[in-house]
């Protein structure tokens, strides 16, 4: 297997086979909670590119220059990552707020609701850690791999949120069952997808 | 059980807390974005509880209003003529003093003395009863004591004991005005603060259906009318009003008065006559 085609499973699988949202049922409250109109659901999904992408780069460092040179990473690895992605939040919500006040404008709310979003942590732990991770593809933990993980897993999450939003604003106007409003029209939506998604299994040998 | 693992755990997470804590005292100086610092001013003086009566999403928008000049400087309708002044200082502008009232459900009967002609079963709010055939209360302008106005306060001012009798702290209510805007039957208003003689009753029945709804109602039956000796109570669409600003509180009215209806209200402790601006 060469190197650009094993980048490219990585990032194939990240994206369709593994979906976080669809196969592995992580982060389904963003799912629900900000997908009611595309253009938010937007503006979500590029928070959480840019979040989880850094948030990988910056947890893989501490993984690899902090936590296992100290033998500590086996019971630290979340309050770890969950210190990095807070702070780092804060950091770039100060960044953006000097350098662009549109795009804090625009991203602004959501960034702070990443803080505690399970799919950045989730991004990151599996990225990094060893263990975690269910790729069937040789996976090193080298930090371009997972970078190219997290950017798949980002756009994995983007893609379906904003799919998921267009879905939405049709129901919105569909004639749906009183009792199935919302919620449950939404979560019914979701199984399907989820079913639908459920065909890539074994794509490429993944 | 080998204890270098606590130290170094410590040492890992206070290392990783200490680096980021640095990172952004460090962002927090150089990216720091120029606020107004009268906006931290006037939030201060604001009253902060957040009731939205301004219009605002919060105290912190409202201040961030008034000082864009978005928003006048008496924008806090809870907090009265004190704190438009202290905002009209911080912005240097004169404010007049403008007096806010305090909120009166104007509805004296209960389930005791005005009875009910149905039992309502539905969802337990008066804006969902008045839809409904005018709910289970016998008196068709009568408060439906369902509690709508009490859930709407922002202070907790409004309390219904359970003969469905409302009871509104004086000394709480601040006078923002919510709870008139949510009342179905549009019972609640506004009354000046010192103004402690009132007729608490919004029946516009003639007197003898009124009288049978309801032993507290007003019959407009006129005594109060002729008693005044200040031309400050008159009967329209047979209920009384006052007039505020004739009205010298001698209580008269009150003696005359044969359903009870007019009574004399204790003045806000907490209440000081606005004098001038200063």
């Amino acid at each position: 297997m060469s190197e650009p085609y094993r980048y490219f499973l990585i990032f194939l699988g990240a994206v369709l086979v593994y979906n976080i949202i669809l196969i592995r049922f992580i982060a389904l409250c963003p799912l629900i909670g900000v997908s009611t109109k595309v253009e938010t659901s937007i503006g979500m999904a590029m928070s959480v590119l840019f979040v989880m992408t850094m948030a990988t780069t910056v947890s893989w460092i501490a993984w690899n220059y902090i936590l296992e040179p100290l033998g500590v990473g086996e019971f630290l690895y979340i309050p770890a990552f969950i210190l990095i992605i807070a702070a780092l939040v804060q950091f770039v919500e100060m960044v953006i707020k000097k350098v662009s006040t549109p795009l804090y404008r625009a991203m602004g709310i959501y960034l702070p609701l990443i803080t505690t979003n399970c799919a950045v942590l989730a991004a990151a732990t599996e990225a990094v850690k060893p263990g975690f991770l269910k790729l069937n593809v040789p996976y090193h933990f080298g930090l371009l791999e997972a970078i190219i993980y997290t950017v798949g897993v980002a756009l994995g999450f983007g893609i379906i949120i904003i799919m998921f939003a267009c879905i939405r604003e049709r129901l919105e106007t569909s004639p749906v069952p009183h009792s199935f409003r919302g919620a449950p029209i939404a979560f019914m939506t979701a199984t399907l997808l989820s079913l639908a998604f459920m065909g890539f299994a074994n794509l490429l040998g993944l | 059980m080998d204890w270098s693992i606590v130290w170094k755990a410590a040492l890992a997470l206070s290392g990783i807390s200490l680096l980021f804590g640095v990172l952004l005292a460090v962002a927090d100086m150089k990216f720091a974005v120029e606020i107004d610092p009268r906006i931290d001013d006037v939030l201060s003086v604001l009253v902060g509880s957040n009731c939205g009566a301004c219009g605002f999403p919060g105290c912190q928008a409202a201040a961030e209003a008034v000082v864009e000049g978005k928003a006048a400087a008496d924008v806090c309708l809870a907090g009265g003529p004190d704190i438009a002044r202290e905002v009209g200082r911080i912005m240097g502008v004169d404010v007049e003093a403008k007096e806010r009232g305090v909120a009166l459900v104007f509805c004296k009967g209960g389930l005791t003395e005005s009875p009910l002609r149905a039992v309502y079963q539905g969802i337990n709010s008066c804006s969902a009863a008045s839809k409904i055939s005018g709910g289970g209360k016998a008196c068709d302008y009568g408060c439906l004591g369902l509690g709508t106005c009490r859930n709407a306060c922002p202070v907790n001012a409004i309390i219904i004991d359970p003969d469905h009798r409302r009871w509104i702290n004086r000394d709480r209510c601040t006078g923002c005005g919510i709870c008139v805007d949510v009342c179905p039957r549009d019972l609640i208003q506004m009354v000046p603060r010192d103004q402690e003689v009132l007729v608490v009753c919004s029946n516009r029945d003639k007197g003898k259906v009124a009288r049978k709804l309801c032993s507290v109602s007003c019959i407009a039956c006129r005594k109060c009318e002729k008693v005044c000796d200040f031309d400050a109570i008159h009967v329209e669409n047979n209920c009384a009003r006052i007039d505020y600003e004739k009205c010298t509180q001698c209580g008269k009215c009150i003696e005359e008065c044969p359903n009870n209806v007019i009574v004399r209200v204790v003045p806000p402790r907490n209440y000081k006559p606005v004098t001038s601006a200063s």
